[in-house]
């Protein structure tokens, strides 16, 4: 007998006698608070920084954000007309660009997919996601049931990185980036 | 990982005697977690919450035969290779092909406690692979030789000064360097190990047997890091990670993190369903091997299969009064605090393991902190008493035990003892030794009379 079913048998075996347990259903998402509202305030207390922003001011944040930087790397899924800074490789870009898939209100949360690409979301000190208004889900529960295809990797992104490791004192930018910057598009790009 | 859990008395003392510094960082440590978990908790309805994971766990726990099948269906639809190990000699061998098949030559590694049971590392080594722990609180243990002394924080037990003495070390830093500083120089290192790794191993919180998808927690990046990097991905996951249905994560992810760090959420999280896609970024081949070591005992023990609902929070070490004056390193095995006392006896056997369930004082939070409400306190009592059946508790207990029990069932001897207490000395005239007890508060006194006597009176 090879591991598997060794481990299986011996998992009946243990399990012959044992009454089963029935699985709960989800809870029915409840929610009254206004999730766009919510949003931007659970990103800012995750150490995050949202706007909220039409086209053009879209454009206007990216421009800040590239002042005095040399390129950025962008995700696949980056509208051309936001592509305002020379493109570079991840390993060397000063500031990722991303497109999330979707976003979370109650936990400040962006989802972002293997689909946009990695390195951009990863690499780079500064990452600026964009996500539109109508992506955003009240809870993570929400977004989880209406999920209809998983791509290879969903990263859930809810603040810049850090960690309490030394001394537990928190240090942002440990390995991803130190500073995470959302901007919610009213509309479209 | 070797067993020491044996020398636990012996070990704990050691400690406080030749290192004090660790109870204050621990201490200091464990207490901001468990504040934040408090302030956490008081945010949700805790109870609910909780409710629902335990039922949702033990509807998984009593069906892992069916869902562990699932979810190695729905990884191969998706790409994945998926090996099955009993231990650690199982492991080594699927690990040790992989390597040699795809020519590995550096690792980076996130942080799993599995792996620390498997001996992942000292195998990787052996093999002349070079291995980069790359959470920043694992980086630091594995500088010093160290193993984990907390699952959340396996560096709690190190001061800064520790670290800036290492670093000054090994790096050359100023001994006064800031966090900042020894954190960008550590995320130096790594990072250049993170783009030239060969073979990225993680473990996982979670497994989602409905689409195969594997779940991981991190604050730092590293996970996403290891996981996204290297050309191969190899997950080592215990049997009882499972969950049955994705929507399940919408529960346990932000539940593990405010048991854990008191957090909503933790910073991030890696959903991963397989091999990235033709022109994609990521791992072209990913491994989950899908691991026992113990895990298939436990479930069949009546009383005990219930700790493997754990979820490896970390919430009970943190709000142990006990695990608080010396972290994990005495417990001398990769679990430690109250999840060590009553999931190591039942993982490696009782006779190596026995004095764990008595490295606790019975007060219970443990299990007012734990997400998945596993009746730590009456399996610590379940442990002690099969010590006993078996001989291995410590025999002055037996002796004091049995010597209790006469005297409790004799009302003449009863009366004679608790005569003869009344006139002893108090206590803190005794034993200086118990200054932190006696200092604020007033002297217990004794009745003068015993409630029988008194109760004699008032019937006549």
């Amino acid at each position: 007998m090879d591991a598997k079913s060794r481990i299986l048998s011996r998992i009946r075996h243990a399990l012959k006698e044992r009454p089963k347990a029935l699985l709960p259903e989800h809870p029915h998402p409840a929610f009254s608070q206004d999730p766009l509202e919510l949003f931007l305030k659970r990103l800012a207390e995750n150490g995050a920084e949202g706007h909220l922003v039409d086209k053009e001011g879209a454009r206007k944040l990216l421009a800040d954000l590239a002042q005095g930087l040399s390129g950025a790397a962008y995700g696949k899924g980056v509208p051309d007309a936001l592509r305002l800074l020379p493109e570079l490789p991840p390993e060397e870009a000063p500031l990722g660009v991303s497109r999330a898939l979707f976003a979370v209100a109650e936990t400040g949360t962006v989802a972002l997919s293997s689909e946009d690409g990695r390195k951009a979301q990863l690499l780079p000190p500064v990452h600026l996601v964009l996500v539109e208004e109508e992506r955003l889900y009240p809870s993570l529960l929400e977004a989880f049931l209406d999920l209809k295809s998983l791509p290879s990797a969903i990263g859930l992104h809810s603040g810049p990185s850090k960690s309490a490791d030394i001394g537990q004192v928190m240090v942002k930018g440990v390995h991803g980036p130190g500073r995470l910057v959302v901007a919610v598009l009213q509309g479209t790009w | 990982m070797q067993v020491k859990a044996k020398l636990y008395p012996k070990e704990a003392a050691r400690l406080l005697r030749e290192h004090p510094g660790v109870r204050e960082a621990v201490t200091g440590a464990t207490l901001h977690f468990e504040e934040g978990r408090k302030r956490a908790y008081q945010e949700i309805d805790a109870e609910a919450w909780r409710e629902r994971a335990r039922r949702v766990k033990d509807h998984l726990l009593t069906h892992l035969d069916h869902y562990l099948e699932l979810a190695e269906k729905r990884l191969q639809e998706k790409g994945v290779r998926v090996h099955w190990a009993e231990g650690p000699e199982e492991a080594h061998r699927i690990l040790r092909e992989i390597v040699a098949r795809h020519g590995v030559k550096r690792v980076v590694k996130a942080k799993s406690m599995l792996t620390e049971e498997l001996g992942v590392n000292p195998l990787l080594e052996s093999l002349g692979v070079e291995v980069y722990e790359t959470d920043l609180g694992e980086y630091l243990i594995q500088l010093l030789g160290e193993p984990p002394s907390h699952i959340v924080g396996p560096a709690i037990h190190l001061a800064l000064p520790d670290i800036q003495r290492l670093f000054h070390q090994r790096f050359g830093t100023p001994v006064d360097a800031s966090p900042e500083a020894l954190a960008a120089v550590a995320r130096k290192v790594l990072r250049e190990a993170f783009l030239t790794a060969d073979l990225g191993i993680s473990g996982a919180n979670f497994l989602v047997a409905e689409t195969g998808t594997l779940a991981l927690m991190e604050n730092e990046g590293n996970i996403r890091l290891s996981t996204s990097l290297p050309r191969v991905h190899v997950a080592f996951v215990g049997i009882e990670k499972l969950l049955p249905r994705f929507a399940d994560l919408a529960l346990f992810l932000p539940l593990t993190a405010r048991a854990a760090t008191g957090q909503r959420l933790s910073t991030y999280v890696s959903l991963i369903q397989g091999p990235a896609k033709e022109g994609e970024e990521g791992p072209k081949e990913v491994h989950v091997v899908l691991v026992d070591h113990g895990r298939t005992t436990l479930l069949h023990d009546s009383e005990a299969w219930e700790v493997l609902r754990c979820l490896r929070c970390g919430a009970c070490l943190n709000a142990c009064p006990v695990y608080r004056q010396t972290g994990g390193h005495p417990y001398g095995y990769v679990y430690s605090g109250p999840i060590g006392a009553v999931l190591d006896p039942g993982l490696l056997g009782l006779e190596d393991t026995y004095p764990l369930p008595y490295a606790s004082t019975l007060c219970g939070a443990c299990y007012e902190a734990c997400p998945v409400k596993i009746p730590i306190p009456k399996l610590l009592l379940t442990w002690r008493q099969r010590a006993v059946e078996r001989g291995l508790a410590p025999t002055w207990e037996k002796g004091a035990m049995q010597a209790f029990s006469k005297v409790m069932q004799s009302p003449s001897l009863y009366r004679l003892f608790s005569k003869a207490l009344r006139g002893l000395p108090l206590p803190q005239d005794l034993l200086p030794l118990l200054k932190a007890w006696t200092e604020g508060r007033g002297p217990l006194r004794p009745s003068p009379k015993p409630f029988h006597e008194l109760w004699q009176e008032l019937k006549e």
